[in-house]
């Protein structure tokens, strides 16, 4: 449900030969997007253990994004077809048992890609605007 | 089972004893209530008569080979429990020469508790086409035509896919709320047999001690997780949890979501890899699209 | 406890106008372990990365984390920087709190500034759990491997060779010189192509420490800097290179006549050939697609219907040396190299996508580079300028610019960059060719930005006359035997109807065929148009992200020839860089599985894309994962593919970014 002046907490993880290269080229363009995102480096989209997505929800995150290399063009070669499918079974699990899909983006950002990433954490912002805070935000152990 | 069939079993575990191809069977003996079953380590042939087999053998006994490696052991099977047989193998964790596998033609098994035999087959019979075990060294029974499998089959998953996320959201805290982390489930899993437990990790500790809800969730989901591509759908899990949470929902969905996006289904064969471990280069899973 | 020291670098006021350092710095003071904060003006400067020494030596850090601009930028710098200090380089965290931050968040100081102190606090929880990381020596086979045969890949070649280092030079055609061959004068000189371009291709078929591979593919490639294991497809030329003399005799009689390639469809060639005249290796090939000879077999294996075709070997007959081999078959070639320069050049944009133009219809519309096959004296006609209709010489020629270039509804946005030089060239060489001839150019922007580039393209105006149109073409279709072209003069306002006698259209240049599957051999990026992607436009210009793969010419982007091979020669320099040292370092992020936890489910075996993990056995038995370090490239697959948790990425633990996900929103 939409809240008045919610600002969403944001994570996401990043590639660092694609999307984080893609969103340092936004920084060199000066791109304008909200500033809610928080940003872990990861090697490889393919790094990122659906361990750590289920900790950031845990940790309060309203909306968690996963970013690589385009399919095909992975630096490792292969690493973001297999994140590809961890993450297709973990969204659904995550559906399942009540984190709506839509706050668990995956989008693949190339090197050159500044604008494009911009664009995608402006839209990912506004969506969870719309979709409002997680219900029940707990701080981990 | 018909009579002739249990002194089949115990025919076989007989002469694999006495032939010293195995030094354990591994079947299902009468429990101390005397009308449940439970698991039995038959070490010696003259103690094969204490085997039986009925529809109250719900165990999955395929998890004790994992500690048998490297010795011969023989083991009495239903069809659900030879998947997980399929698994271990193609894990690595038995090996195909170790083991005689008993299988026995299933024709369901009943809900049970201590000194109480209900009436009704269990959930997951309701739904199995696979009364034969994929897997095994000798046959008790006939093999017999199959049902075809049925949208029917997921029904229980659907009905929750049909809820809100709030109602799901509810739903699952209300289920997790009453874990007390006994972990029952996963002692009784053939295919959690991890060294070192994601959930006992003290660094990096991934689920606090604390026993909550939210710590619980970690627990179930990332279990369901793990198990995705390689739960045999034993439902054992759901059985011996002594609050009454219904893994087999969460167990199902994966399941039916592995199959719908990657055509698999867990323990068929012990050669083809596990969805996670492949990738098809042009795939749309609905995933960056 | 450690001992942490955390640095926020203002970068001027890159960062420090948006960020209010001072409050970073404030937060930074209460931090876990944190036990010195300081702020720098430039801390990638000396007086920067001095401070930071300085710091670290008197307040005994054993932690450092900088908030600065992208890692991606300064983390080898600032690696450097602690380890002067004594440090081992990977107790080090940035903070991107320029591109990530103050860049992209300057409208609002007050949220750049929240951000600023949570990264800085992630920063800091990752860096409480690095562990000193020691890099390992390896082995380098000093080799290297060329992939492309035009001049920046000739280059290339001649100066590693004259290095003292073997080259092996994989060329795809029949002969090496690429496009620079089919030209007939260079601009702003109009030096002769081919009289530059010979003597350096001669050079490296004689060269000693080069292998030229014509007619050859690279198909696999495996290992990393220093130790690639390459496949090589050479196929089979169906003549022995080793008895052949390049006598011409076989290609002087062969019968049957196919278009030529090289000519771009403007003549013909025949089935044994050399594309050109002074072809390295001046020896040919068998086109087996249209030998008759090799029909023949076909026909008889496949045990066609009807007539066979002849059997010929005219070529075997004639043969003085007896080096037509049909034996021959295609081989695959496997060899070891230290180094790989990518060189796989350009080819030009097909013009039948503009209809406007003709879609290809028209015979008399031709590309630039068709132009330079007709204006070359070694060319399908004799160096004369005439329309491939009815052979006239045309006496007015128009030329469009940008086809296939600065054209968004073409996906073709970026510019050429040569073509307004050698449109100016062609205006030149065709007046030259006959002082009866008028040429109009139609274009947007005149593009001279190089030596003696804008004087040469005002020459074209000034003395031979080109008349230059500011305007785009709308539509060319016939007339008699005509070509009307449909313009506009946009300087003077008003539409412009020419009859033209030839069309010669500038159109884009673009990455080779197959240089999409190359990148994916080679495992580098590429770009939506296929060019290949530097490691840094600016600062590394001929490297690519992966070590000791190199790239040099038009692969990577238009270019001209200077430089095409000023990059050969800059790619050289980094091969031999590599060459020089005595053994390679190897980055010590790599991936480690512990024994103990590791229940031998072997699904990370499954799951390295470099087959850098294999089965092992414990003392007791028990069979184990065990990761090959030489090979593992640190992507982190298995690490969160192992549910045991045994697996671990060395910088990327699982301890490290579960750390920064908990220090979220604190």
């Amino acid at each position: 449900m939409a809240v008045e002046g919610f600002s969403p907490r944001m994570v996401g993880f990043l590639c660092n030969w694609c999307s984080y290269a893609g969103a340092d080229m936004a920084g060199t363009s000066r791109m304008s997007y909200p500033a809610n995102i928080r940003i872990i480096r990861v090697p490889c989209s393919g790094r990122v253990d659906p361990l750590l997505i289920i900790k950031a929800f845990q940790q309060g995150a309203d909306g968690v994004l996963i970013a690589g290399c385009h399919p095909g063009d992975c630096h490792y070669v292969e690493g973001n077809y297999y994140a590809r499918r961890r993450l297709a079974i973990f969204r659904s699990l995550l559906e399942f048992i009540g984190i709506d899909s839509r706050r668990l983006r995956v989008e693949w950002v190339s090197a050159a890609e500044g604008k494009r990433f911009s664009n995608v954490i402006t839209s990912f912002t506004d969506e969870l605007v719309k979709l409002g805070p997680r219900s029940e935000v707990q701080v981990g152990a | 089972m018909a009579p002739e069939l249990v002194q089949q079993i115990r025919d076989k575990a007989r002469e694999l004893l006495t032939s010293g191809a195995v030094d354990c069977v591994i079947g299902y003996g009468r429990a101390t209530d005397g009308v449940t079953a439970r698991p039995l380590f038959v070490y010696e042939p003259e103690k094969v008569d204490e085997l039986i087999f009925d529809e109250t053998c719900t165990h999955n006994l395929v998890g004790y080979l994992v500690n048998r490696k490297g010795k011969k052991t023989g083991i009495v099977v239903k069809p659900c429990d030879s998947r997980a047989i399929n698994v271990l193998l193609n894990e690595g964790q038995i090996s195909r020469d170790d083991v005689s596998i008993i299988g026995v033609v299933c024709d369901g098994v009943v809900e049970t508790g201590w000194n109480r035999v209900g009436e009704a087959q269990q959930a997951r019979c309701q739904y199995c086409h696979q009364h034969t075990p994929v897997v095994y060294d000798f046959l008790i029974g006939e093999p017999r035509e199959e049902s075809p499998p049925s949208a029917e089959d997921y029904a229980a998953v659907a009905e929750m896919e049909a809820k809100s996320p709030e109602e799901r959201e509810a739903f699952w805290a209300e289920q997790f709320d009453r874990c007390c982390r006994c972990y029952a489930c996963r002692q009784v899993c053939p295919a959690c047999y991890c060294t070192e437990c994601f959930v006992d990790k003290l660094d990096p500790m991934w689920v606090g001690i604390r026993v909550a809800p939210e710590e619980n969730r970690i627990w179930h989901t990332i279990r369901a997780y793990h198990l995705a591509g390689r739960c045999s759908g034993c439902n054992e899990c759901e059985r011996v949890c002594p609050v009454n949470i219904p893994l087999s929902l969460l167990n199902r969905k994966m399941a039916r979501d592995v199959e719908d996006l990657f055509g698999f289904q867990a323990g068929l064969d012990d050669k083809e890899m596990q969805p996670l471990g492949a990738f098809e280069k042009d795939e749309k899973l609905g995933i960056g699209e | 406890m450690a001992r942490i020291g955390v640095f926020i670098c203002h970068c001027g006021t890159n960062i420090g106008g948006v960020v209010d350092v001072a409050r970073v710095v404030e937060s930074a003071r209460d931090l876990p372990q944190v036990v010195f904060v300081d702020d720098n003006k430039y801390t990638c400067s000396e007086p920067g990365q001095a401070s930071v020494r300085d710091a670290i030596v008197e307040n005994n850090l054993d932690k450092v984390v900088i908030g600065s601009c992208s890692p991606r930028m300064h983390e080898r710098t600032f690696r450097n920087t602690v380890a002067s200090a004594g440090l081992n380089p990977y107790m080090l965290e940035i903070a991107n709190l320029r591109e990530h931050c103050s860049w992209v968040h300057g409208h609002d100081k007050e949220e750049a500034t929240a951000k600023a102190i949570e990264l800085i606090r992630m920063a800091v929880a990752k860096v409480s759990r690095h562990e000193a990381l020691f890099p390992k020596e390896a082995g380098i086979t000093k080799r290297a491997l060329v992939i492309g045969g035009g001049v920046a890949g000739i280059q290339a070649s001649l100066d590693i060779a004259n290095a003292g280092y073997e080259v092996v030079l994989v060329e795809r055609e029949p002969t090496i010189g690429g496009r620079m061959a089919q030209l007939d004068k260079t601009f702003p000189t109009l030096d002769c192509s081919a009289c530059i371009l010979a003597p350096k291709m001669v050079d490296v078929g004689q060269h000693p420490n080069i292998t030229l591979r014509t007619y050859a593919e690279v198909k696999k490639v495996n290992g990393f800097v220093g130790n690639f294991d390459v496949e090589i497809l050479q196929r089979a030329k169906k003549v022995d290179h080793t008895k052949c003399t390049g006598c011409g005799t076989c290609w002087d009689k062969c019968p049957e006549k196919v278009d030529s390639k090289f000519d771009l469809g403007l003549g013909k060639r025949t089935a044994i050939y050399i594309p050109f005249p002074q072809a390295v290796p001046p020896k040919p090939v068998v086109d087996t697609d249209h030998c008759r000879y090799i029909k023949y077999l076909k026909f008889t294996e496949e045990g066609g219907e009807g007539k066979a075709p002849p059997q010929c070997r005219i070529c075997e007959k004639m043969c003085p040396s007896q080096a037509i081999d049909w034996s021959q078959e295609d081989e695959v070639i496997t060899e070891k190299f230290g180094a790989i320069v990518v060189a796989t050049g350009f080819k030009t944009f097909d013009h039948t996508a503009y209809e406007e133009f003709g879609g290809g219809r028209y015979p008399d519309v031709i590309t630039s580079l068709q132009l330079e096959r007709l204006m070359s004296a070694a060319g399908p006609t004799g160096g004369e300028v005439v329309r491939p209709s009815d052979g006239a010489h045309p006496k007015t020629v128009v030329f469009i610019s940008c086809v296939g270039s600065r054209d968004r509804q073409k996906q073709r946005s970026y510019c050429s960059k040569v073509c307004c030089m050698y449109m100016a060239k062609h205006a030149i060489m065709l007046k030259e060719h006959d002082p009866d001839v008028q040429c109009y150019i139609f274009y947007i922007d005149i593009r001279a930005g190089g030596k003696d580039f804008d004087e040469f393209a005002v020459r074209a105006q000034e003395e031979y006359g080109a008349l230059y149109l500011r305007g785009r073409v709308s539509k060319i279709y016939p007339e008699g035997k005509k070509l009307i072209v449909l313009g506009e003069d946009s300087l003077m306002g008003r539409p412009v109807e020419i009859p033209a006698d030839l069309v010669v259209l500038a159109t884009g240049i673009e990455p080779s065929d197959g240089a999409a599957e190359v990148a994916q051999t080679l495992n580098i990026s590429y770009d939506t148009h296929h060019f290949f992607v530097e490691a840094h436009v600016k600062l590394r210009p001929v490297e690519t992200q992966m070590d000791g793969i190199l790239l040099a010419g038009c692969c990577i982007g238009p270019r001209d020839i200077p430089e095409s091979v000023a990059q050969g020669g800059a790619a050289a320099s980094k091969v031999t860089d590599l060459f020089s040292q005595e053994s390679l370092i190897t980055d010590p992020m790599v991936a480690a599985i512990d024994p103990a936890k590791c229940s031998g489910c072997l699904l990370c075996v499954e799951l390295c894309p470099f087959n850098a993990i294999e089965p092992g056995t414990t003392r007791d038995g028990r069979t184990i994962a065990v990761v090959n370090e030489s090979l593992c490239k640190g992507c982190g697959l298995c690490t969160a593919g192992c549910r045991c948790g045994a697996a671990n990425l060395r910088g990327f633990t699982q301890q490290q970014l579960l750390a920064e996900v908990a220090s979220l929103w604190q």
